[in-house]
């Protein structure tokens, strides 16, 4: 937060820049629209969640969870934009107490919703695994007070990292278990939707179906990994730049374009929801509801 | 974010001046690259880290794409209320299995387990699950099939039908309703207390 509210103050400094590379700048409206959409969207399935007794299964809590993570990031985000306006318009000075305390607590929830989003996807794909593979002692295997309980520890592990991450964020092993864990993450998912996609094309096989829906299969995957890595790519690859080679000019260019990659984050919490929660026809039935529900009355 | 205060963190124990600037100093202090000398174009990193991920998520399409074509599609010769039932199986995905005590309540439920066994099987022992196949599937299936097609029956039926499926990759053309449900991301079909939830499965079913 603090470099955007420098950047705010010496936009217009030349002496000393990137000219070269400069930065990419977006307009603060954006940034703002994307985050209440996403907060609006993930909002919605948490009360779908909350009100249909169906939905309240452990898979949906898990759905729930990654709800709450891109959440968290897109209030982030808001919570950044709300701070930048106070700042411009003077009520905060740029170096209190206050505002050190604010911009660190607002760097831990970023970090808390990144790792929320990265262990809720985790959760989501084994829990899936297990669903197919292990479908008769799925009930066994999955209550909901194991459901709950490995979400608790899921986001107590999330918080208390995230606070240390906040902490010790300028040792470099701090930076390198952060980064590490998207492709540990990316390759975990992978491995077991492939295995379900195995599966599902050996049953194709045998029925003697249609390439298409085998098609629709490889697309889905292709979706589910491909807006997860899109969009969350860029950003460790930041991190990781600037922590090897702040000084690097390559670097430096590929540093200059920090808005679009944070922008890519804040949409991947808007995407996800379509492609998690809301394929679920129960779910989109009870949405439904609400919405015309209000509208009645 | 926390990164780039990092580098301000480190230069702020540095300079011991508390003037108003410090901060600008201190995010600048990374800023003065020298661009000369440069031998590749500028962004490089930037192309090629986008141009690579757009290739990575290509070629993992495409090995998908290739892993639907490979092998031979195997010539079911079995009756079509056979291939109906296998389809009717795949549709909804994720399917709960039910309560244990639910499951196994009726006659009927020990052939649908049965059944689901050569499901599982299969996936283990090829040859075994096809044997499996051909004796069992028949009359379970003419047998869940008027399950389906009988309308008053109550939700156990659906059940039976519901708790063997896998995930819907595998689409039929004979119903496009499903569509949209028929990949790896919606519910389980069943919910066992509530019968609209079934019966509006159901619905989709047929």
């Amino acid at each position: 937060m603090k470099h955007i509210i420098n950047l705010y103050e010496n936009i217009n400094d030349t002496a000393r820049n990137n000219s070269d590379c400069p930065h990419v700048v977006l307009p603060e409206e954006i940034f703002f629209t994307i985050s209440v959409i996403g907060v609006l969207e993930n909002l919605i399935i948490l009360l779908a969640v909350i009100k249909n007794k169906n939905l309240q299964s452990p898979m949906y809590f898990f759905i729930c969870s990654l709800a709450i993570s891109d959440m968290l990031g897109s209030l982030y985000k808001i919570l950044e934009n709300i701070l930048i306006m106070f700042r411009n318009m003077g009520y905060l000075k740029p170096r209190g107490n206050f505002e050190t305390t604010a911009d660190d607590i607002i760097d831990s929830l970023f970090i808390l919703s990144l790792l929320g989003s990265i262990f809720s996807l985790s959760v989501i794909a084994a829990d899936r695994y297990i669903t197919i593979f292990h479908a008769l002692q799925y009930h066994s295997i999955v209550t909901m007070r194991r459901a709950i309980v490995v979400l608790m520890v899921i986001w107590t592990c999330c918080l208390g990292s995230g606070i240390t991450m906040v902490i010790f964020s300028h040792h470099i092993p701090t930076v390198i278990t952060f980064t590490s864990l998207f492709p540990l993450m990316l390759v975990f998912i992978l491995c077991l939707y492939v295995h379900m996609f195995l599966l599902a094309r050996s049953h194709a096989r045998k029925i003697s179906t249609l390439s298409r829906a085998n098609m629709k299969g490889a697309i889905t995957l292709t979706i589910l990994l491909g807006v997860f890595i899109f969009c969350w790519a860029p950003f460790v690859l930041h991190v990781l730049l600037m922590t090897f080679c702040p000084n690097n000019p390559y670097c430096a260019c590929y540093m200059s374009l920090f808005q679009v990659n944070g922008m890519l984050i804040m949409c991947n919490a808007v995407i996800d929801p379509f492609i998690y929660a809301f394929r679920s026809p129960e779910l989109r039935d009870t949405f439904k509801k609400m919405i015309f529900c209000n509208r009645y009355q | 974010m926390s990164a780039q205060r990092s580098v301000s963190n480190r230069t702020s124990q540095q300079s011991a001046s508390n003037s108003d600037y410090t901060w600008e100093y201190e995010y600048y202090e990374i800023g003065p690259v020298s661009f000369e000398g440069l031998k590749a174009h500028k962004y490089s990193i930037v192309i090629g880290f986008w141009v690579g991920l757009a290739v990575f998520v290509i070629f993992m399409f495409f090995v998908l794409t290739l892993l639907t074509k490979t092998g031979a599609p195997h010539q079911d010769n079995a009756e079509s209320s056979e291939k109906r039932f296998r389809m009717n199986s795949f549709v909804s995905d994720f399917g709960r299995p039910l309560e244990p005590d639910k499951v196994f309540s009726r006659q009927g439920n020990e052939e649908s387990r049965s059944l689901f066994h050569c499901y599982i099987n299969e996936v283990e022992h090829l040859d075994r699950a096809k044997a499996c196949h051909q004796t069992t599937v028949l009359d379970s299936n003419v047998q869940l099939q008027e399950a389906i097609r009988s309308s008053g029956r109550p939700e156990e039926e659906l059940n039976r039908l519901m708790k063997f499926d896998i995930p819907n990759f595998v689409n039929t053309d004979q119903n496009s309703s499903f569509g949209e449900d028929d990949l790896l991301i919606s519910e389980p079909p069943i919910v066992l207390e509530n019968k609209p939830v079934s019966q509006t499965s159901y619905k989709d079913l047929d």
